[in-house]
């Protein structure tokens, strides 16, 4: 019994460190997607991701499952890290974003891709709040709750949000159209 | 080109989204199964490098309590060493004293000092010059007061006393009292008053009532702190600065009277003229001789001191100077040393919660402001 209790304990930061590994295993593109839509710039949002990743490796044992998610914690961590290296850089972010255009959405010419560039471009008009919120849902794949947890709201409050974005993004694509 | 529907909509927002570099993902991948090693290209504030270099919170804490620990250890370790030096202090008395343990006052407010108070000073020069006058004994002819040096620096007359209580076994009290008055002579010091009772533990004991020259306390008592184990001793001073001063101001005047009396003395030219002058001059030479008593005592009082020995048998229980260390004075050092324990604590955090209070408000500050500038970005 009692070497089943420090066979146990011992396991423990094993534990850990399988359910990280998991978290990385499935969460590792949508970070980076979520990361790169904010900061518009891909060598930095590789830069932030691993940080993310680095940072919320170190802090794995301070996780508590009772306080949210564990994907809402990881992407708490990455949203941080991205806001900071905004908040470093500046208006530099936007000068750097790069243009797109129809070769990025495989340069057919056809109305498949024209479509995405209008929806890409309209995503740009956006403000960069409703960004990150159309950013959490469909690049990252968040439900509402994770999204509400990571952007420190009410889950109801964050669908109403994501529903007036989703609403100008597509008045914006009626725009471009 | 139409526009698209939520489904539609949303399956393109998925197309857009931004896909890592396979080199990325697998360089990624290497960190990840290497515990991500503290390598990395970003670039960190100076608060957050700050945070990566120090060891974690967790980490810090027995390091800070064994800091603390190591703090009031020092600090016990360093009040424990040095001597009692208020007056009245208490506490177990050891024997072997010697002459360095002795205390001089130099003040002239009275005072005491109990045994384990030494202090490094010597007599002074003045001092071993006053023996030689008390050595010549009290029946020396006075002098004035002006003249006189005191026992005392800055020319005062300070009245000393000592208690001794030594600790013998029953057989050896007449032993030890022979010590006692063999080390009473070898100070010029005189016997006022001594008994000795022989008896059973408790029972016998000896009592001493001595004068010691002042000039010679420190060495006297030494002396008789040798002669067996000391249980307690204790040492007194009284200023009687002002009322010699006073006596000796008192002294002049009358001799100054009994002058100008006998010049009237000499210029009488009636007979009942020169029976009122002699009258008065009588009278004015009574007055002087108490003076100069009354001065002698005092100035006797300053050159010789009084000392009190006592010699025990029995337990240390059943005396009242305490004797050897048991679980009573253990009890005591333990509650001094968990006084100075308390109080050291006391010092350190009032040294470090201002200290730590303006660390975490400084924390909180950068917080809020962190908080804010990344609300700010997006908005």
């Amino acid at each position: 019994m009692e070497q089943a209790l420090v066979a146990e304990a011992q396991d423990a930061p094993r534990t850990a460190d399988i359910a990280f590994e998991r978290l990385y295993r499935s969460s590792r593109d949508d970070v980076y997607a979520y990361v790169a839509s904010l900061l518009r710039d891909a060598p930095a949002a590789e830069e932030v991701t691993a940080a993310a990743f680095e940072s919320a490796y170190r802090k794995r044992n301070r996780f508590d499952p009772e306080r949210g998610e564990p994907r809402a914690w990881l992407f708490g961590i990455a949203r941080n890290a991205a806001l900071d290296e905004l908040r470093r850089r500046g208006r530099q972010a936007e000068l750097t974003a790069e243009p797109a255009d129809v070769e990025t959405f495989g340069g057919r010419g056809d109305e498949h891709s024209e479509r995405r560039l209008a929806v890409a471009e309209a995503l740009e008009r956006l403000e960069p709040a409703e960004r990150e919120l159309i950013a959490l849902k469909f690049f990252a794949g968040l439900a509402n709750a994770e999204i509400a947890q990571v952007l420190g709201l009410s889950e109801s409050n964050a669908g109403t949000k994501l529903h007036r974005a989703m609403t100008k993004l597509r008045e914006a694509c009626d725009g471009n159209a | 080109m139409e526009t698209p529907r939520d489904d539609q909509l949303a399956a393109d927002l998925r197309a857009l989204r931004p896909a890592p570099r396979p080199e990325f993902a697998a360089k990624l991948d290497e960190r990840a199964a290497a515990g991500f090693p503290r390598h990395t290209h970003w670039r960190w504030t100076p608060f957050e490098r700050l945070r990566l270099a120090l060891p974690s919170p967790r980490a810090l804490i027995p390091a800070g309590a064994l800091a603390v620990v190591a703090i009031v250890a020092v600090s016990v370790v360093v009040a424990g060493g040095e001597p009692a030096s208020e007056p009245n202090a208490s506490g177990p008395s050891t024997g072997g004293t010697t002459l360095g343990d002795l205390h001089e006052f130099d003040s002239g407010s009275s005072g005491t000092v109990e045994e384990g108070a030494p202090t490094t000073g010597a007599l002074p020069s003045s001092a071993a010059a006053t023996a030689g006058s008390a050595e010549a004994g009290g029946s020396a002819e006075l002098e004035p007061f002006s003249r006189k040096v005191a026992p005392q620096p800055h020319n005062r007359a300070v009245e000393r006393s000592a208690e001794l209580v030594l600790a013998a076994a029953p057989g050896d009290v007449g032993d030890d009292s022979a010590k006692v008055f063999e080390a009473v002579h070898a100070h010029d010091g005189i016997v006022m008053s001594s008994s000795t009772r022989e008896g059973k533990p408790g029972e016998a004991a000896a009592r001493f009532e001595l004068l010691i020259p002042s000039a010679k306390l420190g060495d006297a008592l030494a002396a008789l702190s040798a002669i067996d184990e000391v249980r307690s001793r204790h040492e007194a001073t009284d200023d009687i600065t002002a009322p010699t001063v006073a006596a000796g101001e008192l002294l002049a005047d009358s001799k100054a009277r009994i002058d100008s009396l006998l010049a009237q003395l000499e210029g009488a030219e009636t007979e009942s003229g020169r029976e009122a002058v002699e009258a008065e001059l009588a009278g004015e030479r009574r007055h002087r001789a108490r003076l100069r008593a009354q001065l002698q005592h005092l100035e006797r009082r300053a050159d010789y001191s009084r000392v009190l020995v006592r010699i025990e048998t029995g337990g240390a229980e059943e005396s009242s100077g305490g004797g050897a260390w048991g679980v009573g004075d253990a009890l005591d050092d333990a509650g001094q040393i968990l006084a100075v324990a308390a109080a050291v604590t006391v010092v350190a955090l009032a040294i470090l919660g201002p200290i730590a209070l303006l660390a975490l408000l400084a924390w909180l500050t950068h917080r809020a402001w962190v908080r804010r500038e990344r609300r700010r970005v997006l908005s």
